[in-house]
């Protein structure tokens, strides 16, 4: 074996050893939801079950966290719909038609410190403006305010999207008479659709795992998502530790799809900031 | 730029999302800015103009300040300790190795998780009975800690629970800088018998500034808003001691219902928010792209 293979083997039985350290929390999450009570509520420092049990996972069914995950479910497909709509003509807009007074770029950039501006700053007036459209307490109203955090997210990676587009195909189209609708419907959307897809499953996300909004407006437990029901069980039961890890494995599940549904613009995204 | 689309096009493009930034950016930016020159409960009914006494009142409010500080040492703490472990496990990721493509997801696993179910597992980690964490420091016949009920512990735990959900963040980041760096640079660094730790300090470390940078940035910018994990983990306590100022606001404005003092809190956020942004905008403008 050579020398420098020899050092390739050696980093590889590091990193694993590295990532092993790093993973122990997920791998002691998937082996406490099928741990019995007795095998979590004591000293031992074992991350896999001795005597696994589904009964976390039954005790959830009859817990009705299935009606969480279904308001889950709606709230991040609406939002991403309506994410989708409203950014989509807009990027093209702002990387296809100038605007005066570089008003494009203005907009941008507010866009942009919108997105990095502490969600907290806009909550008490966003009270006031969901009490006013009758949307306080419902899922409509939280998927109107994940809009928030969506829409700048998606207007900007949109962006970058359909700046990939050659304009020279849609030069050709305009020689032929083709209009603005039939140029967004049958040139730039079908070549950017892995584009849509990967922004889509990013706003996905991004609204699955959303907190504070969720938190501050939805007041009524049977329409919690996901986050606010694990942060009830967080900070009223102390230990009921295999339910918890069964619910953030369900709630971890979807989020492991779309991260596989989206290989394309992964570090672009994570560097415009996911959280 | 297509010449010949005319601008009405772009304002009925532009229209939904304008309209949506109109409803949840800029009315209530405008109402919240408002709100700050107020004594109020709620809204504008019944609510006295004071001006700016609301912002006098919070340079005096021990809270305030103590939030301030919370919100000043997380970050820094959290912004310095996830670059450099970003930085370790990039450089350790960077040079080929088998299994190199299968690590990489995995390491990007904990910041895949949602912040809610992350606080869930170390919440579990640290409790003082029965915490893996105590469990662990017993196994070592060490005595068990209180994690977040230490004032000064909780801060540290708060840190770590960061650290652990955003090193791949930086990681990422840093990784991608360092595949950037051409292998001939390195190639005539050893040709002229540079040690490793010259080729790290002196060919390595200045072409990845950028990306340093931009990672700092962006921890920082993420780190100056936290809130789920204070709230899920320590509610704010011991005492005050992790309060933020997410937190404060969140405290005086949907416990405590004293909008005014609240909504003069949030300008206070948003103008050292806008602060940050700025950097990072120009960098981008600068730039024209948003990676790097």
């Amino acid at each position: 074996m050579s020398l420098e293979s020899r050092q390739a083997l050696f980093r590889a039985v590091l990193v694993f050893a590295v990532a092993a350290i790093f993973l122990t929390p997920i791998a002691w999450m998937v082996g406490t939801s099928f741990k019995p009570p007795i095998e979590f509520v004591g000293t031992g420092i074992q991350i896999l079950p001795d005597a696994p049990t589904w009964e976390h996972y039954h005790a959830l069914a009859e817990n009705d966290v299935w009606r969480r995950v279904v308001n889950s479910i709606v709230v991040s497909l609406g939002a991403t719909a309506l994410a989708l709509l409203a950014a989509f003509p807009a990027a093209y807009a702002l990387a296809r038609i100038g605007l005066p007074h570089h008003l494009d770029r203005v907009f941008l950039v507010f866009v942009l410190i919108v997105k990095l501006a502490p969600p907290i700053v806009l909550a008490i007036p966003l009270y006031h403006v969901l009490r006013v459209l009758g949307l306080l307490d419902t899922l409509a109203g939280l998927i109107l305010v994940h809009q928030v955090y969506a829409l700048p997210f998606a207007i900007w990676m949109l962006l970058g999207f359909v700046r990939d587009v050659p304009i020279a195909y849609e030069e050709a189209a305009i020689m032929d008479g083709a209009g603005l609708i039939r140029r967004l419907r049958s040139i730039v959307g079908p070549i950017m659709l892995p584009g849509l897809v990967s922004t889509a499953a990013f706003v996905m996300i991004l609204s699955w795992n959303e907190f504070l909004y969720a938190l501050l407006f939805i007041q009524t437990p049977s329409k919690f998502t996901l986050p606010t029901f694990i942060a009830t069980m967080i900070t009223e039961d102390e230990t009921l530790w295999g339910q918890l890890m069964a619910i953030g494995l369900v709630a971890s599940l979807p989020i492991l799809v779309l991260v596989g549904v989206m290989q394309k613009g992964l570090t672009r995204s994570f560097a415009a900031g996911l959280k | 730029m297509l010449p010949n689309v005319r601008r009405r096009d772009a304002l009925i493009l532009l229209l939904p999302a304008l309209v949506l930034f109109a409803i949840l950016t800029l009315y209530p930016l405008g109402r919240g800015l408002a709100l700050s020159l107020f004594i109020t409960d709620y809204g504008f009914e019944g609510a006295r103009f004071v001006g700016l006494d609301n912002f006098v009142d919070l340079l005096s409010d021990r809270f305030f300040l103590g939030a301030v500080w919370n919100t000043v040492v997380f970050t820094v703490l959290a912004t310095v300790s996830e670059v450099l472990l970003g930085l370790m496990l990039a450089l350790l990721i960077n040079r080929k190795f088998p299994g190199r493509r299968v690590v990489i997801p995995l390491l990007i696993m904990p910041f895949m998780l949602s912040t809610m179910v992350v606080t869930a597992i170390w919440r579990a980690w640290f409790h003082y009975d029965f915490g893996f964490l105590n469990n662990l420091l017993a196994a070592v016949a060490l005595p068990p800690v209180e994690w977040l009920f230490d004032p000064d512990l909780a801060m540290l735990s708060l840190v770590l629970v960061d650290l652990w959900q955003t090193a791949p963040l930086t990681f990422l980041i840093l990784l991608a800088g360092l595949q950037s760096i051409p292998p001939e640079i390195y190639e005539a660094a050893r040709l002229d018998r540079a040690t490793p730790w010259q080729i790290f300090r002196y060919v390595t470390l200045p072409l990845i500034t950028p990306h340093l940078a931009l990672a700092a940035l962006l921890r920082s910018i993420d780190s100056f808003k936290i809130f789920d994990k204070v709230y899920a983990l320590t509610g704010g306590g011991p005492g005050n001691a992790t309060e933020t100022l997410s937190m404060y606001v969140y405290r005086l404005g949907f416990r405590f219902f004293d909008i005014g003092f609240a909504s003069a809190a949030a300008v206070v956020m948003i103008v050292v928010a806008g602060a940050l942004a700025a950097i990072y905008v120009s960098r981008i403008l600068r730039g024209g792209s948003h990676v790097a």
